[in-house]
């Protein structure tokens, strides 16, 4: 009997994949005919669960929408909360909130990294880099109490002070990361092995990525210069110098290139904020929980996460819970109108590698 | 078929083998231990001759881990409803908003993060008075 056809799941128990996620692919030998995304694995009610509680309350579930990296939701949150309530943050404040962010942005490329490696069997480098990260979640941990889930960019400012001699610990870090990233130059980036891989796999025009509204290195991969720091900068980004860094090809490699350019510009943007850091405050006086009531109004922030534009809608009702909050990451298109489209026509083996060039997280999809 | 040798791209990757020579990242487990950061968010603990028994930390929690505990023995005569609070860590997500809001700041986090048990009940901590 002729079995042409088969269809298999890939997830969402598979360790090529980026989350509790699952792809139904139809295939003819190999090659892919046709791919269904399935998510609901990983449900937990965010945007409802928020509803229920006061703003301050809310706080400290935001971070849990995206574990590689938690700090975007924390400073969207913030600034929604904060432009609702009319609040003015302190400029140290600010600084500490990019210097963060920042952090939080090279981690979450070296996970990236990790993941990208292992989905082609370039186990060492996913070694090194999770425990490279692991260097810069020990700051974190000595900033913020604890290594993931931080809860530490708080509407108002942030919870705490900079530790003593902290920023010279970042100095050092980032003269190590300089050092370091070279050496994934070597095994990792230009790789003949992940070349061979990656060049013309997974290919975006810049009309599809326009059109269909793909963000971050998606975008920078077919050459569109599109940062959201540069675009509608938010916090002091347009007082620090950085590049944003594009390529023209569109594919898995071009992604790889921008996500590594864009450790260096991390690095460059952490060394001004490690020279220019303000003294002050950094913390502004708030009411208690019950006494903090958001107006009758609604705002849309957004920030540029590691993988894209971030985007929260928030809206007050006068009490001291928030109507609706919306969280738009850049998974939810990235994993359905692009992956499903992508995957048509690749390789079974491909499918991790392309799937970890997108950035998809499935906890922003499902919040 | 064109053959094409990527000859650095090749050669490039064997200098991962001079990590031979380097030291480890990581650390012998459980023979050498990692010390917590100052200000890491571990377990409770509550001075129990400053908790004025006024259940904010309870007010404010949003996962209702936290019970007002009634007790016998009078720890200090400020806390006139004699409870103290007890933390379920079976719902506790460390975020530290009880800490926050303590009036006499009595409660606080410590370093210590492991509780290895065999009974469910334990998750149900009453926090150490220090």
């Amino acid at each position: 009997m002729e079995n042409k056809h088969i269809t298999i799941f890939h997830g969402p128990q598979h360790p090529g994949i980026t989350g509790n996620m699952s792809i139904e692919l139809d295939l003819i030998g190999e090659t892919i005919q046709k791919a269904t995304t399935h998510v609901g694995y990983l449900h937990r009610g965010f945007e409802k669960l928020i509803e229920r509680r006061t703003v301050i309350q809310a706080f400290t579930i935001v971070c849990r929408i995206c574990v590689p990296e938690p700090d975007p939701n924390e400073a969207n949150f913030a600034m929604a909360v904060e432009e609702l309530a009319g609040l003015e943050v302190t400029l140290r404040a600010q600084y500490i909130r990019v210097m963060v962010l920042e952090l939080s942005r090279l981690a979450a490329q070296f996970l990236w990294m990790a993941g990208q490696s292992g989905s082609i069997g370039l186990y060492a480098v996913g070694q090194w880099a999770i425990a490279d990260r692991d260097l810069i979640l020990d700051l974190f941990e000595e900033l913020t109490g604890a290594r993931v889930y931080h809860m530490y960019i708080y509407p108002g400012g942030v919870r705490r002070d900079l530790p003593e001699g902290f920023l010279e610990r970042v100095s050092t870090l980032l003269e190590y990361m300089k050092k370091r990233l070279k050496d994934y130059d070597d095994i990792f980036i230009n790789n003949a092995s992940f070349k061979s891989r990656a060049i013309g796999v997974g290919i975006i025009s810049k009309e599809e990525a326009i059109a269909n509204g793909y963000v971050g290195q998606v975008l920078r991969g077919c050459g569109i210069k599109a940062d959201v720091r540069k675009d509608a900068p938010y916090l002091v980004y347009d007082e620090l110098e950085f590049e944003v860094p594009t390529e023209t090809a569109g594919d898995v490699y071009a992604r790889a290139l921008v996500r590594r350019a864009e450790m260096d510009q991390s690095i460059h943007i952490l060394e001004q904020v490690v020279t220019k850091m303000p003294e002050g405050e950094v913390m502004i006086k708030m009411p208690t929980h019950r006494k903090f009531k958001l107006p009758k109004d609604d705002t849309w922030v957004k920030v540029e996460s590691a993988r894209g534009e971030f985007a929260y809608y928030m809206a007050g009702d006068g009490s001291e819970k928030i109507r609706r909050m919306q969280v738009r990451g850049p998974s939810l298109v990235h994993a359905y109108t692009l992956l499903e489209d992508l995957l048509v026509g690749a390789e079974l083996s491909d499918v991790a590698l392309i799937m970890n060039s997108l950035g998809i997280c499935p906890p922003e999809i499902e919040r | 078929m064109k053959w094409s040798v990527d000859l650095k791209g090749t050669l490039s990757p064997l200098s991962i083998l001079t990590a031979f020579w380097q030291k480890p990242n990581t650390i012998a487990y459980p023979a050498v231990k990692k010390e917590t950061a100052k200000g890491y968010r571990g377990f409770h603990t509550n001075f129990l001759a400053d908790c004025i028994g006024c259940a904010n930390c309870q007010d404010v929690c949003m996962n209702d881990a936290i019970d007002m505990i009634k007790t016998d023995k009078e720890y200090n005569a400020k806390n006139a409803s004699q409870c103290i609070p007890r933390i379920d860590y079976g719902r506790c997500c460390w975020c530290s908003l009880c800490t926050d809001v303590c009036p006499p700041d009595s409660l606080k986090l410590e370093g210590d993060y492991l509780n290895v048990t065999k009974h469910a009940s334990d998750f149900l901590y009453m926090p150490k008075d220090k």
